[in-house]
């Protein structure tokens, strides 16, 4: 038998405190769910109305995805889930505001401890039931339509436990700043704080680093706000909603989850302890703890400040003297509006000065840090005898990278899971040559992406610039591309045994023949391609260019391009046995004409510079009156003409990873045109190609032809 | 008893409560006095255990009160501006205050109501303030707590409802030992009722005394003597704390008993003389001028 104080006596109590709490968040989930479902049930019922769906059971399929659209992972409710933590966590607790309120509940005969519990459970019991509520309601009109299955079901027991989690996060977080202010303005900008914080001071800190330091880098590693909630929530929502089934789902979404149980517990530690030690007489103060005015001040002019000189730099075409300007206007602005919250009084501007020293002190410094690299952080390279294995990545390729579910991920992902290169000196001594160099006088500057791993365990990014057209970079990089941990951490095609076996389709392309290739051939194929790989290095991509590519065809549009350059004797040699192959020249016989259009970029380039050397009026008047159209187009039709163009041409639908832009002239545009009764097995879907000059090989008569004759 | 040993109260920087002591006997009614500001309400919300004292201590039946249950069953505190729920009406705050103290009385509460003409149904916000304070009082009795802390809750009733509350109190007092504290800024509300008084100024106490003491300790006489040797002997030995002379008309406040008075002056010469009796109000402007205060700027403005 309970006693007549018990624990549920008071939770009951206060639940009749609380009814229109109940009210609105029972309201707010019966109309979100039971909305959502009518909404999206109703669309996929449109759509089978009008002819979308072929089959009965693909239009059971789409009811099913509606479904688990409106009852699992949902970016419509995430926005619900914080007012409603925000507004029972603010009410729960919001007698504390109140000089009468508290008079009364804490002198009767009920503990701190239960009070807290009592009030903070029972804020849950009030999201759960209403949660709960809007869910069922959600899956009884998904039933009645036939539109739940065990994915449905499953996809919403993890949305379910998505929710609730960051519900209590945000909760905990709405409890604390209750605790820590005493009145509903200032506890809104204190919860506002605890959620934004991080990612605002990220994102400014960002900005100093990406403004200041030359080698800094989120390739590898990113400063994305680890414990941010928010920011938790609106990055991987998609992801979660696009996972293919629950099971990925979870995947995804419940190491978010266990980050925000300990983000949670964290806050409802600190709330209770702030709630037995909150002062009564803290009701109507905007702080109920002296100590945290200061710190709050401090806390929040900081970021305030650096944004209102991020500001001022992007809008005074970064001039510095008037960011630094910026950000000490805006911290002391903040600092005495700060002031004026605190006592809600005008004349409280300027109270407390040694805390905005500090905070104004405090901003300078971190500017300092960034802006004259204090700590070294663009000097540092690591000791050889530090670093256990390297990743590393040179601007100029990019290729789909994905896991065994088919989702996509970033090339930097791949490159950190897989590449280890532990030869480490040549990676370090591209590092020590990039330090002091200006990419301005470089011939072809490149970010090169560095991962360090260290043998302490800590791994550290970095980004240089170097020069590609360089002998010496050149033979640093050689050393780089030719070890097997750099082709198993770029190439996912040369690791990944099991792509091949869903296989659906493989075509080979030199440009504009497209050949198919039987999906048997694929084995044979990729063991041609890895045995060529092994002369791959940065000297054959960089001055010769892919002959054709190799493309492999999956379920759901996924897609791998296998670059072949000619010296690739195995797998041209494969192809060739499978009738597949076609080299990048053309035979003139199967082309009907060649358009050459020259862009004669050097004389809108002297245009330009004439217009800058201009007084600006004459600058004016010759933008009104625009630039001169100097394309000059010339269509060959005779074979012989256009055999002698052909040999010099390079497909403009092939890339050349790390290749060189000067490899190809870019004042010519060639357009190839074939024949409609050839043999040749050219993409049918178009009858003109786009190719391009290679450098210096624009035939003469082609030049004459295009010639800019100024009429 | 309510022990309370050199309370200190700082908010900020302002000292609100400064090093009061004073004992709260059972079973008699104690009373606060003490201009605004002068942290009666402080002192009780601190005896209430709703705030924590910085210094001091605050003991009720030797238990600490500040975050202590059993301390607290045994006070129940009427704020200045007692809280009624929103649109809670009197039945209720009885199910509230029933569920909170176990021995809440609640067929007491509905006899007081309909003696007191307050309606169970009638929502509270639409009650006076005489009648909310009145409900609040209701429900600390019923509330049957050892000791009932009221802060201004006397000011303003009318002396129909006061007087019914006294006899309440009364009852309660002989019935249970009720131990009323009530705190107020006019000396004149307490008069009637208070056996011990303690008057607060700036934070400090200045005197804590028994009434009856007091009254029996300090007596006006008024006189007119037949010669000044007669007034010299009559008051030769007795403690003079104030002495007006109005023609041959004398008043005379001396610290003495009525009995020892009456003494002396049936041995000298007078044409007239009575010992008459002081007002609560008298009698503390006599005390606190000795020490050097002028009780009327004090309490009565």
């Amino acid at each position: 038998m309970t006693s007549k104080n018990s624990f549920l006596v008071s939770s009951r109590e206060n639940h009749k405190r609380r009814i229109w709490v109940w009210i609105v968040t029972v309201l707010s989930q019966l109309l979100v769910y039971g909305g959502m479902m009518m909404i999206y049930l109703s669309r996929i019922r449109g759509v089978y109305a009008n002819g979308g769906f072929k089959t009965p059971e693909a239009f059971k399929q789409g009811m099913c995805q509606a479904a688990r659209d409106a009852l699992g992972f949902s970016d419509n409710l995430y926005g619900i889930v914080f007012i409603l933590a925000a507004v029972i966590g603010m009410q729960g607790f919001s007698y504390l505001y109140d000089r009468r309120k508290v008079d009364m509940y804490h002198s009767v005969p009920v503990s701190k401890d239960k009070r807290f519990w009592v009030i903070y459970l029972n804020g849950i019991v009030i999201y759960l039931v209403a949660n709960l509520s809007g869910m069922i309601l959600g899956a009884v009109i998904a039933a009645s339509q036939g539109a739940v299955n065990a994915d449905v079901l499953a996809n919403a027991g993890l949305a379910f436990v998505w929710n609730l989690f960051l519900f209590l996060a945000l909760y905990h977080m709405m409890v604390l700043a209750v605790m820590l202010t005493g009145n509903r303005f200032v506890t809104v900008c204190v919860f506002l704080c605890f959620v934004l914080y991080e990612y605002c001071v990220q994102t400014q800190i960002g900005l100093l680093r990406r403004s200041f330091l030359e080698t800094y880098s989120e390739y590898y590693i990113s400063t994305k706000p680890k414990l941010s909630v928010i920011y938790d929530c609106t990055v991987n929502i998609w992801n979660i909603k696009d996972a293919q089934d629950a099971a990925a789902a979870a995947a995804i979404s419940m190491p978010i989850v266990g980050k925000w149980i300990l983000v949670a517990a964290a806050f409802l530690g600190l709330s209770y302890l702030a709630y037995k030690k909150r002062p009564s007489e803290a009701a109507g103060r905007a702080m109920a703890f002296s100590f945290m005015e200061p710190v709050f001040k401090v806390a929040v002019a900081i970021p305030v400040a650096l944004l209102a000189g991020g500001l001022v730099y992007d809008t005074s075409y970064q001039n510095e003297m008037l960011q630094v300007a910026g950000m000490l206007a805006g911290g002391l602005i903040f600092c005495t509006a700060a002031e004026v919250l605190f006592d809600f009084d005008i004349r409280s501007l300027f109270k407390h000065l040694p805390s905005s020293g500090i905070a104004l002190v405090g901003i300078l410094a971190i500017f300092s840090v960034y802006k004259w690299d204090i700590f070294g952080y663009d000097s540092y390279i690591p000791a050889q005898n530090k670093v256990e294995s390297i990743a590393i990545s040179a601007d100029g390729y990019y290729d789909n990278y994905w896991d065994e579910n088919r989702q996509y991920f970033e090339k930097s992902q791949f490159e950190k899971e897989n590449m280890f290169l532990t030869d480490t000196e040549p990676v370090l001594a591209l590092a020590k040559a990039a330090q002091g160099a200006d990419p301005e006088t470089m011939g072809d500057a490149r970010s090169v992406q560095i991962l360090y791993r260290l043998t302490s365990g800590r791994q550290v990014a970095r980004a240089i610039q170097t020069d590609y057209d360089d002998p010496g970079t050149e033979e640093l990089l050689n050393r780089i591309f030719r070890t097997d941990a750099f082709k198993k951490g770029v190439f996912q095609g040369i690791t990944d045994d099991t792509s091949y076996a869903d296989v659906m389709r493989i075509t080979y392309t030199n440009g504009a023949a497209k050949t198919v290739i039987p999906v048997e051939e694929a084995d044979r194929l990729r063991e041609a391609w890895i045995k060529d790989m092994e002369q791959f290095d940065f000297t054959l991509v960089r001055h010769s260019r892919p002959c054709g590519i190799l493309n492999f065809e999956y379920e759901n549009y996924h897609q791998r391009q296998w670059f072949v350059y000619d010296s690739f004797a195995e797998t041209i040699a494969a192809l060739k046995k499978l009738e597949a192959y076609y080299p990048m020249a053309l035979d003139a016989a199967d082309i009907e004409s060649v358009t050459v259009t020259c862009f004669h970029n050097e004389l809108t380039e002297q245009e330009s510079e004439v217009d800058y050397g201009m007084e600006p009026r004459a600058v004016a008047e010759t933008w009104d009156a625009g630039y001169t159209d100097y394309t000059v187009s010339e269509t060959f039709f005779e074979e012989s003409q256009i055999a002698q163009i052909l040999p010099h041409l390079y497909s403009n639908w092939i890339d050349a990873p790390w290749g060189s832009y000067k490899d190809v002239d870019d004042n010519y545009s060639v357009q190839v045109v074939f024949k409609r009764d050839t043999a040749y097995p050219y993409e049918r879907d178009s009858y003109y190609f786009t190719y391009s000059f290679y450098a210096g090989q624009v035939p003469e008569f082609v030049a004459e032809a295009t010639a800019y004759t100024g009429e | 008893m309510i022990e309370i040993h050199n309370l200190t109260k700082h908010f900020e920087k302002i000292k609100a409560v400064d090093e009061v002591s004073v004992d709260i006997r059972e079973k008699t009614v104690f009373g606060l006095i003490g201009t605004n500001g002068a942290g009666k309400s402080t002192v009780l919300r601190m005896i209430a255990g709703v705030i924590k004292p910085d210094e001091g201590t605050v003991a009720v039946d030797n238990m600490p009160v500040y975050d202590n249950v059993e301390a607290k069953k045994r006070l129940f505190f009427i704020a200045d501006e007692p809280y009624f729920f929103v649109n809670a009406n009197a039945m209720a705050m009885e199910r509230y205050y029933s569920g909170v103290y176990e021995a809440f009385d609640k067929e007491e509460f509905y006899r007081y109501l309909e003696k007191f003409n307050l309606d169970k149904s009638r929502k509270i916000g639409t009650f006076s303030k005489g009648m909310k304070k009145q409900l609040a009082l209701l429900l600390g009795i019923c509330a049957r707590t050892k000791y009932i802390l009221c802060d201004e809750t006397f000011d303003g009733l009318d002396p129909v409802m006061r007087q019914g509350i006294k006899s309440i109190f009364a009852k309660e007092m002989e019935e249970r030992g009720l131990t009323p504290v009530i705190a107020s800024h006019n000396l004149r509300e307490l008069e009637d009722i208070c056996d011990h008084v303690g008057l607060l100024h700036k934070g400090g106490v200045l005197l804590s005394k028994d009434l009856e003491d007091m009254k029996c300790n300090i007596q006006k006489v008024q006189c007119v003597f037949c010669a000044v040797e007669d007034e010299l002997k009559a008051l030769n030995g007795l403690e003079v704390l104030k002495k007006e002379q109005r023609g041959s008309l004398c008043t005379i406040t001396v610290r003495s008993t009525r009995e020892e008075v009456e003494a002396r002056f049936a041995t000298v010469d007078t044409i007239f003389y009575e010992v008459l009796p002081l007002s609560l109000e008298e009698i503390f402007i006599s005390e606190t001028e000795v020490v050097g205060y002028d009780i009327k700027k004090l309490i009565l403005g």
